[in-house]
């Protein structure tokens, strides 16, 4: 205590004791760095499994009569393939994954808000992945991720399990917002104002709210629907004076601001990239942080758009479909910002950046198409068709998982301190895009031409071009395959990173790689934004972080 | 009872040391956004009851009796007393009054229990005299008894919680300058009752 009594002696200063032996150390930790990989271990473990799934659909539809499995079991798949993927795969990553792991050092504290509560969100994780999955052992879900009653009433006992596993994620997201929320607030460096947040963070920052507020919603919505399957309590049942739409509002309701909540985070990701490899400030600061708090807000008052078709008033038709359209202007900001940051800049072609590049192009493309589908007629038309299936990959896959997989090559180096393998990288990179866009770009195509989705089975004459997607989504798979290899092969044997390989200007480049336990030996204080790639760096206090001196003392 | 006074941190009664102070304010924080997602919770279920009860041109639905509003204003008034007891322990508490918070507390825990029983009341007589159950009376029984019996649960929770509060206080947990857990408490049963305020004007009322 007496050599600490420089500090305030408060929440910044406070170190928690080094953790002993492999169960506290690896399992049951509350270090948020720990955490955040163990995030990232289980959601990719389930990207796996998903990703099986999604190889059992295109296996499927290689051929017009199907055939590979059963009409039933191919419901049961893409709706478990769709379920996992949002909620056991890009939800985990960006929020519980890199959030954990990077904001926290970027905002120069030593934990999150709440350590333990961070550790039980975790914890709840994988038992619900593992009932996802389980349920195929008593008959999936099989009305699709959204699950919409009637279908949902009638599916076998397993979709009673997804109604569970659902839930569990769900109280694992809000905790985890609640905790992040408070972070941001209250756990800054000193000098670090609002306005000198890292992108990332703001991203995170605008993300919180969402899985807090948005996700209790959600619960209620699983909560009655497991009700009414289980106890035969009517909400949605019209037999009995419940309303089927009425899932449809309180589903959307979470399900539209979680788009946010998968995308905003690879926004933040992306925010970071591109100044690092084009060194130079980010443009347009002020107007990507605040876009994203407009677009998260924006995000809770259009959720009536996906129920276009389900019989609303004109009326109402209307103010759904203009704030929709909206969103497409922070989102754009955003865009030309990361554009103009690129401009005249000196990049540097590393993975990171060529999947950030990559998730430009793809990103606004799905985001465009959005932009058609909120429009009604068009949308009368495109609604439930691969059109929709095409779109949403495009800023799911497109979108946060190119985000995510930009974060890993940028971010393994300070996870691991080894760098990945950048030409195994390079090769990932080209075959994921052009793997991608072979899968999905026809999709555009099919739909409008009227081949419905979550079909077994489909007209011969699509047949040749999802021929030609299943191909591209080996190929695709391949990509993902090297990704893991090269992680698996990189963790041992790859180059030695150092504190700073990418010659970053955040808080946690400055640190070494992987950081200690304690985060910085002294909290450091800020000056100004990170972002300015002419200036020395705008920190105090990090004389000693990559020095031996000795590390903080435990309880204070 | 051997203390009437609230105990003081530390024998030089210097106040809270930083690290309390910090942490205290994160608790709060976190706690307050806690209570924030359990509105969004109850709305909700809210937002689903007023959708159901909108779809219908009666309410209550044909054979469905009006529930009883005489009753459950009483039942009202006592949860709403409770408030009252325990805004009143926590001033108490902070005035150094230890006799005066604990009888409070108990008023409020006693009171809870007996808003429980009068909801315990209420239930068996719409089952067993009117039949209206959870799962068998179409959307006024599913959205009645999830969304009461869920406020139900939150004040059983709350009693629960209370008790343990009392039973630390006692033995010494909290001292004049460090009682988050009272505040905590103090914020949650009134967040118990403001829901009830809601739960009441829209079934009983409306």
């Amino acid at each position: 205590m007496s050599e600490a009594t420089v500090h305030s002696g408060g929440i910044a200063d406070h170190v928690h004791p080094e953790p002993e032996g492999f169960v506290r150390k690896y399992i049951f930790s509350i270090d948020h760095k720990i955490i955040g990989i163990q995030y990232l271990i289980t959601g990719f473990v389930f990207l796996v499994l998903a990703g099986l799934l999604a190889e059992v659909i295109r296996v499927q539809l290689m051929h017009a009569n199907g055939g590979f499995v059963s009409a039933d079991t191919f419901n049961e798949v893409y709706s478990v393939h769709g379920s996992a993927m949002v909620w056991l795969v890009i939800i985990p990553l960006v929020t519980g994954g890199f959030g954990n792991f990077v904001f926290p050092l970027m905002i120069g504290a030593r934990d999150v808000a709440f350590p333990w509560l961070n550790m039980l969100a975790f914890w709840m994780f994988p038992p619900a992945g593992l009932m996802l999955f389980s349920s195929f052992l008593l008959g999936a879900p099989a009305a699709g991720w959204t699950e919409y009653p009637p279908m949902s009433l009638q599916g076998a006992a397993g979709t009673s399990m997804w109604c569970a596993a659902i839930f569990l994620v769900g109280v694992s997201s809000t905790l985890t917002g609640i905790n992040f929320l408070v972070t941001i607030l209250k756990m800054r460096a000193p000098g670090m104002t609002f306005t000198r947040m890292p992108l990332f963070v703001w991203a995170q920052f605008a993300t919180a709210p969402l899985s807090m507020v948005a996700t209790t919603a959600l619960a209620a919505a699983l909560a009655a629907l497991f009700m009414e399957r289980q106890f035969g309590v009517p909400f949605y049942d019209p037999t009995k004076g419940g309303s089927p739409v009425l899932w449809q509002h309180m589903f959307w309701f979470y399900s539209h601001p979680a788009v946010y909540i998968m995308i905003l985070p690879a926004f933040g990701l992306v925010s970071e990239i591109f100044p690092t490899f084009s060194r130079k400030p980010i443009f347009g600061y002020k107007m990507i942080a605040f876009s994203s708090v407009a677009i998260a807000l924006l995000g809770f008052m259009v959720w009536a758009h996906h129920m276009f078709t389900s019989g609303m008033a004109p009326l109402l038709q209307l103010p759904f479909m203009v704030l929709t359209m909206l969103i497409a202007i922070p989102t754009g900001i955003k865009i030309f910002s990361w554009v103009a940051t690129l401009w005249g800049g000196d990049i540097r072609f590393t993975t990171a950046m060529l999947f950030a590049l990559g998730f430009i192009a793809t990103f606004t493309f799905g985001g465009i198409t959005g932009v058609f589908l909120s429009a009604v007629p068009f949308d009368l038309h495109a609604h439930g068709t691969y059109f929709i299936v095409a779109h949403l990959h495009y800023v799911l896959v497109g979108g946060s998982l190119m985000g995510i997989l930009a974060g890993m090559f940028y971010y393994f180096p300070k996870m691991s301190g080894r760098m990945l393998n950048e030409t195994i990288g390079k090769w990932t990179f080209w075959l994921f895009f052009i793997g991608f866009n072979g899968t999905f770009l026809p999709m555009h195509y099919l739909g409008l031409m009227g081949m419905p989705r979550r079909v077994a089975e489909y007209d011969p004459q699509f047949q040749q071009l999802n021929q030609v997607e299943s191909i591209f989504s080996f190929v695709m798979t391949f990509a993902l395959l090297l990704f893991f290899g090269n992680i698996l092969w990189s963790i041992r044997n790859g180059k030695k990173a150092g504190p700073n390989p990418w010659g970053a200007r955040t808080l946690e480049w400055q640190i070494p790689s992987p950081p200690h336990y304690y985060n910085f030996k002294h909290i450091p204080t800020v000056f100004s934004t990170p972002y300015d790639f002419a200036e020395p760096l705008p920190y105090a206090g990090l004389e000693e972080e990559l020095t031996d001196s000795p590390g903080p003392q435990a309880g204070h | 009872m051997a203390v009437t006074t609230v105990p003081h941190a530390g024998v030089h009664d210097d106040g809270p040391d930083q690290l309390y102070v910090e942490t205290r304010e994160l608790r709060l924080q976190g706690f307050l956004l806690f209570l924030v997602s359990d509105v969004v919770l109850f709305s909700s279920f809210i937002f689903a009851y007023l959708y159901l009860r909108n779809t219908g041109n009666v309410w209550p639905p044909p054979g469905i009796n009006r529930l009883d509003v005489a009753f459950a204003a009483f039942n009202s008034m006592v949860l709403f007393g409770s408030g009252c007891t325990m805004h009143y322990a926590l001033e108490n508490w902070k005035h150094n009054n230890f006799v005066k918070y604990a009888w409070c507390m108990i008023a409020t825990i006693v009171l809870g229990a007996m808003f429980l029983g009068g909801q315990g009341y209420e239930y068996t007589t719409l089952y067993f005299r009117d039949h209206v159950s959870w799962g068998g009376s179409g959307i006024f029984g599913a959205s009645f008894f999830t969304l009461t019996g869920m406020h139900g649960f939150h004040v059983a929770v709350g009693v629960v919680y209370l008790t343990v509060l009392l039973l630390q206080s006692l033995a010494g947990t909290y001292t004049k300058d460090k009682f988050f857990g009272l505040t905590a408490g103090t914020l949650y049963w009134h967040f118990v009752d403001v829901i009830w305020v809601v739960l009441f004007s829209i079934f009983y009322l409306i």
